[in-house]
This record gives structure tokens, C-alpha cells and sequence, in this order.
């Protein structure tokens, strides 16, 4: 059963990756809903699969596979809130590919995952690890969202007002996107630093940070001088793009470097 | 046989922006070289807009076509022969009917070019450059261009430049709801933006010209406020999107004075569309972070591609131009056959006289009255009878057949040469 809906889900994601394309290629409004629906669905069985799944594991995810997989669905769940908010499936043309990308690992994962130990039993470790993957899977809409407003300026810009320049949603929605969306993810990484120092406290609390958490600590304070810089110093655009594709990456980085699969658990 | 009608310009379609702008002269050159070239019984016509200058030459001569030429680059600069294009004869009348009736337009169906050659043909007319011929011609244009207006879509359709700068904005800013509009200029293209922005949602309209009467006149009907010209900058503060047109020589709105005021608009994206040629933004501006200049040629690049879709009302436009232009071109034709009937029934009158007269005279006794009407009667209408087909013909003369006037010339012994002068 809890297969079945990761196979489904991912089957549907990826035809919901090939509407999304279409739709870049072709502008068809239609295909649009086509794909929305199609990913929607597999957010649903995704969804179900991993009730099913963390249910039998006090909510915690363990092992490699079973957490991309959560940032897959948080990754889509993000999406889809933000497409429908703002009508930019433009964005699911690069979004979708990324979601099943990252959704593969977890078709092999172990299911259940690894026992967890004792000490792991933490009211608060779900949480953290929620906010944690919500927290990257906003920031990795943001980043997509700053990349698509990188190239619509550079077609702004450039003067090429093909095709595809039509489907671009407007900079001006596309900056206040990111700026929501980074407001959202700093949030998230505010309360996963808390919930993490609260966590590492318990469970090690001689253990000093390692460079997974200095990442983190990194990329936050860069987001939140990035976010008061978009307060109080008008910071927006292409600048706001590019420190948000960074912090990402920072990120990114971090994410690896805790939960990548050859980190022995 | 077509009118002695020669055009010679450039306009979008052969020269680049900078190459349009050194040819835009200024008044006094533009009278000078009417005059020079409409001297009788030459007429000339020249119609100087941003994206075309063209000299239209109606005249005697086979060297109509090369004195032209020279007489434009002579006033513009020899280095201009590479974008220069020409027409003459029936060719140039199809090119001035579609240049009134905005088919050749940057933007297609666009409304200000028929005004802007009415205006130039007022010009022509104020300097008796425009009286015979070239004046008919531009009649004819004119209606043509009302009538492409009124039966086809083409001008409804149309997406003017200021329509193409309003669906630019939509790519920067998520609508113009509550956004400040500057317009820098206040003139017909300033008018037309600033209804287009407005309509388009933009909630305050800034009017800065150099005239503040202007500024102010064209404020009051958007409903908009005018700045003098000296608080431009303070202006720029506030706009998002500015419009200019004015007819400055030199940039107005320099990459050093944007610069400036970017701090304190808080890095708000600013649009900046220059429909002024020459150009009244400095190119540089657009290398500013949030910063989107697009001058006249960008802006063709945007409704290029919206051309396709106004094809199917060009081509019905096309059609009725083709249709005025033939119209136009039979009467000409008719007018160029009425002094060939006139001398050929004046000649059939004369022999018609001389040999009644003669006749008359070898009677034996002179004749009564009555009997002189019966004869003056009977060889009238021998002659009327005669000429009645070549009169119908003549008259009936469709275009291209105007071959049938030398004929007759030709048959009849007429002066062909005197009736050419005439036309």
C-alpha cells in the first residue's frame, strides 16, 4: 500500500512535470490545470504514503530516503500554494522536474526506516525536522522563483520578447513572491535553529556545532539582512535574486552535509 | 502612363534609430528644400516623422528620380545613400496610400501617421509646394486612409506605440493599479500614452514640459498634476513609469541624474519609455539594477510581435488601398484623356466647318435657311455619330489603358506634345 502511493504519487508528479513543460512550450492555459491536478493528486497519495509511513515512527523520518521524500511533498505543497495563489505555472515547469527529482531517492527507501534510538525519542525532534525541510522547501520555491526572475529580466532587459517571454509572470509580482516566500523561510529557520539547539541540548548537549548548523546559522543571518535590507533599504530585484539563490545554497549545503546518505546516523 | 510621382526616404524598415535621427531636419532645411524642388511645375512633399523621412516629387524630367536623391542626401549627408529606398510612378502613389492609411507603419494601424502627413502636406501647401497633381494625390491618399479606418479592422486593432509601452509596464509591474505616471512632454504622443496608462489603471499622472501652460493643459484633461520642468528630478522620485516625448536634441533624462534618485524611490522599479526622437533617455540608464529603458526601436521590437495577428485586417486593409489606388489612378486618367477628346472633337469641328462651307460655296444658288440648318444639322451628326464610339471609349478609359489617348492621338493627328503639358 505505502509503495503503491510513492509509485503512484511519482508517476503522477512526473506526468504533472510533463504538462508543466508543455505549458512552457506551447502557453496552453488549459494543459495548465492539466497539471495541476495531476500534481495535486500526487501530492495527495504522497501525502498518504507518508502518513502511513511516519505514523508507525512517532513522526520522525529515518533514513535518507524517507526524508527527501517529506521535502519532496513540502517542496510541492509550497508549489502548489504558491501557483495557485499567484497563477504562475510557469513555475511548475522547473519546480515539478525538481520535485520528482528529488522524490526518486525515496522510491528505494527502507520502509519502515531504521529503529530510532532511544535518546532520538524527542517530543520535539518532528518539529524540528518539519520546520527544518518546510523551511528548505520555501526556500527552494524562492530560489526557483528568484531564478525565473532572473531570466525575465535578462529578457526585460535584453529587449527578446519571444514566446516564452509572455509566459512570464511580471518582475514586480515575482519579487513580492520571493520576498513572501523568504519572509516564510526565514520564519521556519528561526524556529529550526530554536528547536535544534533545544534538541541538540537534550540529546548531546556536550556536543559542540558542526558545519551542518554553522551553515544554517549562516544562511539565517544572511536572509535576515537580506530582509532588512528589503525593509528599510528598499533592497529588491536582482540583487534580492541572487543573495536568495545563495542562502539556498548555504542551505543546501547544510542540508547535505546532516542528512545525505553516506552520513552514518 | 503614370503621374511623374517619385518618392525617396528611409523610414524603420531601412535605417536604425540613430541613422532616422540625423535625418529628422530641422524647419527652416525642410522649407528650403521644398522650395528648392518645387519649383514650377515640380511639386514636393516631404514627410518627416521619428520613424520616416520621405520626399515625394512630382515634376517633369527623366532625371526626376536622381534629382531627388541628391536634393535629399544633399541636405542629409551622402553616407544615407545605403538606407535610402525609392518608388516612382504608380508604385509611389501605392506607398504614399499606404503610408497614410498606416500600413507601412512601425506599428500597424497606429493613428498619428495620418495626421502627421496631413501635416506635412499643409506644410507644402503654405509654401505652394503642393498645388496640382501631388495635391490630388495626397486627396486621394487621405480618403483612402478614412476609409481603411472606418471598413476595416486594422485601426481598431491597432496597438499604437503608446498601447505597446502600456503592455510593456504589464511586464515589470503586476498591473498599474496605483501606479504614478510621469510624462515628459506634452504634446500628441504624451496625450495618447497618458489616456493608456490611465485607462490602464495608473492613479497619478505627472505632467512635465518646458511650457508649463502645455504641461498644464494636458494635465487638466488626464486628470493629472503639472511639475515644472526644473523639478524633473523630484519627479523621478515619485514616478514608476515615465513616458517622454519631447522634442529635446539632446537627452533630458541622463543616466547620472536616475542614478541619483534610485536611494530615494527605494530601488523601486522604474520604466522609462522614450518615444522621443531623438532620443530624450541616454541608452546608459538601463545598465541601472531595476532600472527598464526602452526607446522607439524597443518598442517595435514588442509590437512586432503582434503584427501576426493583426494580418487578417492589414490584408483587408490592402485591399481597399489597392481599390482607392486604382480609383485614383482612373481618374487621372480620365482627367489625362479630356484634352485628347477636347482636340479631337474640336479637329472633326474645324473639317466638319471647312468642307460645309466649301460646299456651301460651290452651290449654284445660295440656300435657305431652313435648308442650311437641315445641312448644318446632317453633318453634325455625321461627325457626332463618328466620334460617338471613340468618345465612349475614351471616356470609359480604365487604368493602364491610357494607351488608348496616344492612340487616338496618333490616328486623329493630334498635339500630343501640347496635350502632355497639359496633364
Amino acid at each position: 500500500m505505502i509503495r503503491t502511493c510513492f509509485t503512484l504519487a511519482f508517476h503522477a508528479y512526473a506526468l504533472g512535470a510533463l504538462a508543466y513543460l508543455a505549458v512552457l512550450a506551447q502557453g496552453w492555459k488549459g494543459m495548465a490545470w492539466v497539471a495541476r491536478g495531476l500534481t495535486a493528486a500526487g501530492w495527495l497519495l504522497h501525502g498518504i504514503g507518508l502518513v502511513l509511513v511516519l505514523s508507525a515512527q512517532r513522526w520522525v523520518p529515518s533514513g535518507f530516503g524517507q526524508v527527501v521524500s517529506l521535502l519532496s511533498f513540502l517542496l510541492v505543497a509550497v508549489f502548489l500554494a504558491v501557483d495557485l495563489r499567484a497563477r504562475a505555472a510557469l513555475l511548475g515547469a522547473f519546480l515539478s522536474p525538481a520535485a520528482v527529482a528529488v522524490l526518486v531517492p525515496s522510491l528505494r527507501m527502507d520502509v519502515p526506516g531504521p529503529e530510532l534510538t532511544e535518546g532520538l525519542r524527542q517530543p520535539l525532534l518532528p518539529v524540528h525536522i518539519g520546520v527544518a525541510l518546510a523551511g528548505l522547501a520555501v526556500f527552494g520555491v524562492a530560489t526557483a522563483v528568484a531564478g525565473v526572475y532572473l531570466v525575465a529580466e535578462r529578457m526585460v532587459k535584453g529587449k527578446r520578447f519571444g514566446p516564452f517571454f509572455k509566459r512570464v509572470p511580471s518582475l514586480e509580482l515575482l519579487d513580492d513572491l520571493n520576498r513572501r516566500l523568504v519572509t516564510w523561510g526565514f520564519i521556519a529557520l528561526s524556529l529550526t535553529l530554536l528547536t535544534g539547539a533545544w534538541v541538540q541540548s537534550r540529546l548531546r548537549p556536550e556536543a559542540r556545532w558542526g558545519p551542518a548548523e554553522l551553515a544554517v546559522v549562516v544562511a539565517w543571518i544572511a536572509f535576515g539582512v537580506l530582509l532588512q535590507a528589503r525593509i528599510f533599504a528598499g533592497w529588491r530585484g536582482r540583487r534580492v535574486a541572487l543573495l536568495t539563490m545563495a542562502g539556498f545554497g548555504v542551505l543546501v549545503v547544510s542540508f547535505v552535509t546532516r542528512y545525505g546518505p553516506w552520513v552514518a546516523r | 502612363m503614370s503621374p511623374p510621382l517619385v518618392v525617396v526616404g528611409l523610414s524603420h524598415h531601412t535605417a536604425p534609430l540613430d541613422v532616422r535621427e540625423r535625418l529628422l531636419l530641422p524647419d527652416d532645411r525642410q522649407t528650403e528644400l521644398l522650395e528648392a524642388l518645387a519649383q514650377a511645375p515640380s511639386e514636393a512633399l516631404l514627410i518627416s516623422t521619428c520613424n520616416r523621412v520621405e520626399l515625394y516629387v512630382v515634376g517633369p524630367g527623366t532625371d526626376l528620380h536622381e534629382r531627388t536623391r541628391t536634393a535629399l542626401t544633399g541636405a542629409a549627408g551622402n553616407d544615407l545613400a545605403p538606407y535610402l529606398y525609392s518608388h516612382q510612378g504608380d508604385a509611389a502613389v501605392l506607398h504614399l496610400f499606404r503610408v497614410a492609411a498606416s500600413l507601412d507603419s512601425m506599428v500597424l494601424g497606429e493613428p498619428q501617421i495620418l495626421g502627421q502627413v496631413k501635416d506635412a502636406f499643409e506644410q507644402a501647401q503654405r509654401l505652394g509646394a503642393a498645388r496640382g497633381e501631388l495635391a490630388r494625390i495626397c486627396a486621394a491618399a487621405f480618403g483612402s486612409a478614412k476609409r481603411v479606418r472606418t471598413e476595416t479592422d486594422v485601426g481598431r486593432a491597432a496597438t499604437s506605440m503608446a498601447s505597446a509601452a502600456v503592455e510593456m509596464a504589464r511586464h515589470i509591474f503586476d498591473g498599474l493599479d496605483g501606479k504614478t505616471v510621469l510624462l515628459v512632454g506634452a504634446g500628441e504622443m504624451a496625450d495618447l500614452a497618458g489616456k493608456h496608462l490611465v485607462s490602464a489603471g495608473a492613479a497619478k499622472v505627472l505632467v512635465a514640459n518646458r511650457t508649463l501652460e502645455r504641461a498644464e493643459t494636458l494635465a487638466a484633461s488626464l486628470r493629472g498634476q503639472a511639475v515644472p520642468f526644473e523639478q524633473l528630478e523630484e519627479s523621478l522620485i515619485l514616478a514608476d513609469v515615465v513616458v517622454c516625448t519631447t522634442a529635446s536634441p539632446r537627452p533630458i533624462i541622463t543616466r547620472e541624474k536616475v542614478a541619483r534618485v534610485l536611494k530615494p524611490r527605494k530601488h523601486r522599479p522604474l520604466f522609462l519609455v522614450d518615444l522621443a526622437v531623438p532620443r530624450d533617455v541616454e541608452p546608459e540608464v538601463q545598465t541601472l539594477d531595476g532600472v527598464y529603458a526602452f526607446d522607439v526601436d524597443d518598442i517595435q521590437k514588442v509590437i512586432a510581435e503582434n503584427q501576426a495577428a493583426r494580418a487578417a485586417a492589414a490584408g483587408r486593409a490592402e485591399v481597399v488601398v489597392a481599390e482607392e489606388v486604382a480609383r485614383y489612378i482612373r481618374q487621372r486618367a480620365v482627367r489625362e484623356q479630356v484634352p485628347v477628346l477636347a482636340q479631337l472633337r474640336a479637329r472633326a469641328e474645324q473639317i466638319r466647318r471647312a468642307e460645309l462651307e466649301r460646299a456651301i460655296a460651290n452651290l449654284p444658288a445660295p440656300l435657305t435657311a431652313d435648308q442650311a440648318k437641315v445641312i448644318e444639322a446632317m453633318t453634325a451628326a455625321i461627325v457626332n455619330k463618328m466620334l460617338h464610339q471613340p468618345t465612349a471609349k475614351l471616356r470609359a478609359v480604365q487604368a493602364g489603358e491610357s494607351e488608348l489617348a496616344e492612340a487616338a492621338a496618333e490616328l486623329f493627328g493630334l498635339d500630343v506634345t501640347a496635350r502632355k503639358a497639359e496633364g
